[in-house]
């Protein structure tokens, strides 16, 4: 095994008199990507995090992805004075959410996964970063990496049904770019950060290229075989997991099937899984362009006074709480969706009365995200009394993409959902909290049940909408003095729609294969719960109804770039990570090219 | 945390070929683990509530000849030492107001306490317990839902639980291929 433990030396003193080339906001899947594009251009990179550092034994300590739950002297869970919030408290109550709290701490709903200890030190202290506004789930990760750590894996391409979404059914606005403009760049994120799944050569769902595909259990090849019949599929889930091994990175193993990723919320201590720090960041340490400071926490794009250009980032040492600046001729946020939005709009001045970037007033605006909650399970009837099987020891079960308003067209809503699902033997018989009774009877019910359910949940598509949107909240302040966001956000009547036809979908596909569906689940989960939020600074050709080019440049100023998820034009329904990386290196490869021209 | 291939290959080795403790038989064996594990301290509960704890859970998931039950895995055990270092006065209060319904309701129906009350009689208690699971109304029939989710977390997340009774193939380093069908 060619896996290093340790990674380059991380550097404790940053030289902050000097201006680098470029700084970017933010260490996860958009501004790992910056680095690894823009150093290796050879352009000079300083990266700002607002959240700790933890190295690569560090986190391999914090995540244990081996470990047994009987190991652990709480089976997982955070000691005593940690809490998760609930569905019940994101529904009953308004953000603030941890405002008054009798806990020590509070971490958004993932900590209750089952496995809070793991992500303590990685999820935000809800205490220390308040929001305001409507009820929103709203799920942080301040570390190196951000939520790469933790992430899902599902990794899915976009296609035109999504960048042409207008053209094809009259809603929103289509992207500047089409899916030619964006393929090369997927092939690349394919083939340098390595991605499991099988081709299926579906339109609406571009096939990547791919390494070893994981494999269904029988259960899920019997869905396959019966979809076929309704023209839908079944694939096994595109897992940004590297399975067959990446020859160009010596931080990261391959898969070895073991089966941690699903009994906690998330991590990969052999780093298979695509993960920021092994992936892009300390690749791009080991060029010698990037420096990396740590606990600094942007709160302001800093502006020339003459040229109306971005010349840097006003931050906070979280630390030592001093205000510092970093100096660059090019400022690139990727501080995510809704950090990047509230950066802009914390950036006014003379020149930028409303916010950097945000002439056209769209910043924080046609904020957009995937709706779930909707899912069915069933039970596998010759599954029962099976002898177990490793089911659980795959990044993930299996994926159906969408298949509404496709070719037809739906009475009651626009655009779609795909299915995320599981089945087979994992390490706890999650049936066990349903199954009625006690004594022997009981205890042989679950063991034979095991291995036997089935089960789909849905994301579906929220349209983008000017009027679901964030910006700063007139008084509440953060932990460090910064002021917060305020949601407007609600999901609309098409997102309800959408979720009742997922039930009935779901039964329907499940039915069709001969599986009982024994539940099904209506509840919509509250909005921010799939973690996926989007267009709060959306790219267009028209300056005066876009925060960006298709080059994720400012319109207002050229030498800003945001290149995470805020730049999404419409949110699909498809997980946008992959997408989020492709678009970031083609455009840090423009970046470069003009910087080069002299042209920033 | 450094680990060779061959030191995981080790540890996972050693980790599965752990002596399980054998299944127990009812009766003698059984008793002499009940009075072991009422010998260790409880650190929340007071002995006579622990070894009724221990009890119940046992009666929930018994052994059988599958695989050893919850008192051999230590669920009163594992729940014992959560509930002492809670910060949750409430939830710590309704273990002690419930284990005190379920000899409460034992005096009811029989004249005695729980653990003096014979093995039938003991599994009328818990019968009488869990005829309200899915709509609990009695003091009793709340502190079975209670018991039994604690029982089922603490049991299938133990030894004996994952590897014992359900047999599961994971957390170990995969030769080859792994297990499944190929989509296509």
């Amino acid at each position: 095994m060619t896996l290093v433990k340790t990674p380059p030396p991380l550097s404790q003193e940053v030289d902050l008199s000097k201006t680098y080339d470029a700084v970017v906001v933010g260490s996860g899947a958009a501004g790992g990507m910056a680095a690894h594009v823009l150093t290796e251009q050879g352009m000079d990179v300083l990266m700002l995090e607002a959240g700790k550092k933890f190295d690569i034994n560090q986190i391999g300590q914090e995540l244990r992805s081996m470990q047994w739950p009987y190991d652990h002297p709480r089976r997982g869970d955070a000691p005593p004075g940690y809490h998760s919030l609930s569905f019940n408290e994101y529904t009953v109550r308004n953000p603030p959410y941890a405002k008054g709290s009798t806990f020590k701490h509070v971490m958004s709903y993932v900590g209750g996964w089952g496995g809070s200890d793991y992500v303590k030190n990685i999820l935000v202290d809800e205490k220390d970063h308040p929001y305001t506004g409507t009820k929103y789930a709203w799920v942080r990760a301040r570390l190196l990496g951000g939520k790469t750590n933790i992430w899902g894996r599902l990794a899915l391409r976009l296609s035109d049904y999504d960048f042409k979404g207008k053209t094809h059914d009259g809603y929103g606005e289509d992207w500047p770019i089409a899916y030619a403009d964006i393929e090369p760049y997927y092939d690349r994120v394919d083939r340098y950060l390595g991605i499991s799944g099988v081709k299926e050569n579906l339109p609406h769902l571009p096939d990547s290229l791919f390494q070893r595909p994981n494999k269904l259990t029988s259960a899920e090849v019997k869905v396959r075989e019966s979809l076929k019949k309704m023209g839908r599929v079944l694939t096994p889930y595109r897992a940004g997991v590297t399975t067959d091994g990446l020859k160009h990175n010596k931080y990261r193993s391959k898969c070895y099937g073991r089966g941690a990723c699903d009994r906690r919320p998330g991590g990969c201590d052999i780093h298979a899984a695509f993960d920021s720090p092994t992936g892009l960041i300390y690749p791009s340490m080991d060029t010698g362009h990037l420096t990396l400071r740590t606990n600094s926490t942007a709160h302001e794009v800093l502006v020339d006074k003459n040229t109306g250009k971005a010349r840097g980032v006003g931050f906070v040492d979280t630390v030592s709480g001093k205000s510092l600046e970093a100096k660059a001729k090019v400022v690139i946020l990727a501080a995510s969706t809704l950090e990047s939005a509230r950066l802009m709009l914390l950036s006014r001045s003379p020149q930028y009365p409303n916010g950097i970037g945000n002439s056209s007033g769209h910043v924080g605006h046609n904020f957009c995200e995937h709706v779930m909650g909707p899912g069915v399970t069933g039970l596998v009837k010759e599954m029962v009394g099976k002898p177990p099987t490793l089911d659980d020891g795959r990044p993930g079960g299996f994926y159906i993409p969408r298949f509404r308003n496709l070719k037809d067209k739906q009475p009651d809503f626009i655009r779609g959902y795909g299915f995320e699902g599981g089945s087979g033997f994992g390490i706890f018989p999650g049936s066990a909290n349903g199954t009625p009774g006690f004594g022997a009877q009981f205890k042989k019910e679950v063991r034979d049940h095991a291995g036997a359910f089935i089960g789909l949940g849905a994301f579906g598509e929220v349209l983008a909408r000017y009027e679901n949107y964030v910006d700063l909240d007139p008084d509440e302040k953060d932990h460090w003095g910064i002021p917060t966001l305020r949601f407007h956000y609600q999901f609309g009547d098409n997102e309800k729609k959408m979720c009742q036809d997922m039930v009935v979908a779901g039964r329907e596909m499940l039915e069709a294969a001969g599986i009982d569906v024994i539940g099904t689940d209506d509840q919509i989960l509250t909005e921010g719960w799939s973690i996926h939020e989007l267009g709060t600074s959306r790219m267009g050709t028209d300056p005066k109804t876009s925060v960006l080019n298709q080059f994720q440049q400012s319109h207002d100023v050229k030498n800003l770039f945001v290149v995470d998820g805020s730049s999404h034009v419409s949110a699909s329904c498809q997980n946008p990570t992959w997408t989020i990386m492709a678009l970031a290196w083609r455009s840090c490869e423009y970046l470069a090219g003009e910087f080069k021209k002299g042209n920033l | 945390m450094t680990v060779t291939r061959r030191e995981m290959l080790a540890a996972t080795a050693a980790a599965l070929a752990a002596p399980l403790v054998a299944p127990a038989p009812a009766g003698a064996a059984g008793a002499a683990q009940a009075a072991q594990a009422a010998r260790m301290a409880p650190k929340f509960f007071t002995a006579p509530e622990f070894a009724l704890l221990d009890e119940l859970s046992d009666l929930i998931i018994p052994t059988d000849a599958h695989s050893p039950g919850a008192r051999v895995a230590g669920v009163a055990t594992f729940i014992d030492f959560r509930l002492s270092e809670s910060l949750d006065t409430d939830q710590q209060a309704k273990w002690h107001s419930g284990l005190a319904a379920v000899d409460t309701l034992s005096q009811e129906l029989h004249g005695k306490a729980f653990l003096q009350g014979t093995p039938e009689q003991r599994l009328a208690v818990l019968t009488k317990m869990a005829a309200g699971e899915k709509d609990p109304k009695t003091l009793a029939e709340h502190f079975f839902q209670q018991l039994k989710g604690w029982t089922v977390r603490a049991y299938y997340s133990s030894k004996v639980g994952i590897h014992a009774d359900q047999q599961y193939k994971g957390n170990v380093y995969q030769r080859g291929d792994y297990a499944g069908y190929d989509a296509t």
